[in-house]
């Protein structure tokens, strides 16, 4: 059974695409689906590190393109789950190293054996991003609420439009629920009037990102963390199901105390 | 070849206009090589050679008597010094709109020489530029310029009038820093007395 190609993009840099990649591909792998993971920031690969996989890396996404080594040489299994693969990217070549139609020919030949793969994008609108959507069935924008963010989620959904990937859903993260409620903050309803599309999950802001990206181990992982239960509610609606948005909590004392409690 | 001289068709032939400050040695040069080439070109017409702005030699105006000899079967040559009338600027027509039935998002644009019908919202980042009017079905908040080619009368409307920037013809306006009421209420821009202004419709 063939299985979907999912993009994971945004424009900008910095918002949490591999950190959303690599949740929602271990989540989607915690449901009990085939996940292969693809780093197609070839130059800036980061992927590996937020999996805890980098030491295990042999071949990467280039050696596989150029016939190096066969596919499942590259495929590095997850050392959690099973059904969980990520295929490197190269960090001594650039973008260029690899066309859009080599990508399609890769991602397809994935899509056999793989429930889902997700595909990690760089950042940007040049080759890396062409690359990346070659051959995606589905995208999914991440997006940040500052307005450059949402400018350039804009931006994108218009060339994904150009490409003939239509309806792509957005990811709002790092959102503050105090932040917005104070009116510094973008609201979620700002944000979906001007991008028009459908929203698949909200991701609060969180402290505990910056602890698992450091340890490789996504926060989906993590039963009592917020945005791990945003990242496995994502997934699941990846896969079909009607799941209600997380109401957002407000970060104050109380919160922040019972999350230290919680974390410790 | 064609830049040293142009034809205009008059009731009883044609008259050969030369460009202003083209030299002798490049009309010679010129006219040698469309009676070479075209030598039936006035065939059973008249030729105006419309010398106004030449300055011409006794011996070039003898010279270029002799080229224009090779013509075959000219009705008669004149040699006359009349103004070039300037062919009139067509009325332009804006009677043509496209109809974009979409939202345009950052970094796309529109350019079209007449009017432009958005069914859709127009995003910040998006453009759009028009000949004549440009009326949206939706939010403004991108760049918009009607009026391009310099007409005045041209004007904007939108449901949500909020643009970054709105030009109409050579002026320019934006919108007030505090304009963010996300209430829909349309509104129509133009020019009167030479500033640009909103009203609501």
């Amino acid at each position: 059974m063939a299985g979907k190609t999912i993009v994971i993009t945004s424009g900008k840099g910095g918002v949490g695409k591999t950190t959303s990649s690599a949740n929602i591909g271990t989540a989607l792998a915690m449901q009990g689906n085939k996940v292969c993971l693809i780093d197609a920031d070839i130059g800036l690969r980061n992927l590996d590190v937020v999996m805890g996989l980098e030491n295990r890396i042999v071949y990467d996404i280039v050696d596989v393109v150029e016939n190096n080594c066969r596919l499942e040489q590259a495929m590095i299994r997850d050392k959690r789950y099973d059904g969980l693969y990520l295929l490197p990217a190269a960090q001594t070549r650039d973008k260029t190293s690899v066309t859009p139609f080599q990508m399609k020919e890769l991602v397809d030949e994935l899509k056999e054996e793989m429930d889902y793969v997700v595909v990690d994008s760089p950042a940007g609108i040049e080759q890396g991003f062409k690359n990346a959507i070659a051959g995606a069935d589905r995208a999914i924008i991440v997006t940040t609420p500052e307005i450059s963010a949402v400018r350039d989620a804009d931006r994108i959904i218009g060339l994904l439009e150009a490409e003939g990937l239509r309806d792509p859903e957005v990811i709002i993260n790092r959102i503050r629920a105090d932040m917005v409620e104070r009116g510094d903050m973008m609201g979620i309803d700002d944000m979906i009037e001007i991008l028009a599309i459908d929203l698949i999950g909200i991701v609060p802001e969180d402290e505990g990102i910056v602890v698992s990206t450091n340890k490789g181990e996504p926060i989906a992982l993590n039963d009592k963390a917020k945005a791990g239960q945003a990242y496995r509610n994502i997934a699941r609606r990846i896969m079909g199901e009607d799941l209600p948005m997380m109401p957002l909590e407000k970060d104050n004392f109380i919160t922040r105390f019972k999350k230290l409690v919680g974390l410790s | 070849m064609a830049s040293v001289f142009s034809f205009q068709a008059v009731s009883d032939g044609i008259v050969m206009n030369f460009r202003d400050g083209s030299t002798f040695g490049s009309i010679k040069q010129a006219v040698s090589l469309h009676t070479a080439e075209a030598s039936d070109f006035f065939t059973g017409v008249n030729l105006y050679l419309n010398l106004s702005g030449l300055e011409l030699a006794y011996e070039q105006l003898e010279e270029l008597m002799e080229l224009v000899k090779g013509y075959n079967q000219v009705n008669k040559i004149y040699f006359t010094a009349r103004k070039i009338k300037k062919e009139e600027k067509s009325e332009e027509n804006y009677s043509d709109a496209v109809i974009i039935n979409r939202t345009l998002r950052s970094g796309q644009r529109v350019k079209h020489q007449a009017n432009v019908v958005i069914v859709g919202d127009v995003n910040p980042g998006a453009e759009v530029i028009a000949g004549g009017d440009i009326i949206v079905f939706g939010r403004l908040r991108g760049v918009v310029h009607a009026g391009a080619g310099g007409s005045k009368d041209s004007q904007v409307a939108a449901l949500k009038l909020n643009p970054t920037q709105l030009r109409i013809s050579s002026l320019i306006a934006r919108s007030p820093d505090d304009s963010d009421s996300s209430k829909l209420q349309a509104e129509r821009a133009y020019i009167e007395n030479d500033q640009i202004m909103v009203e609501k419709i």
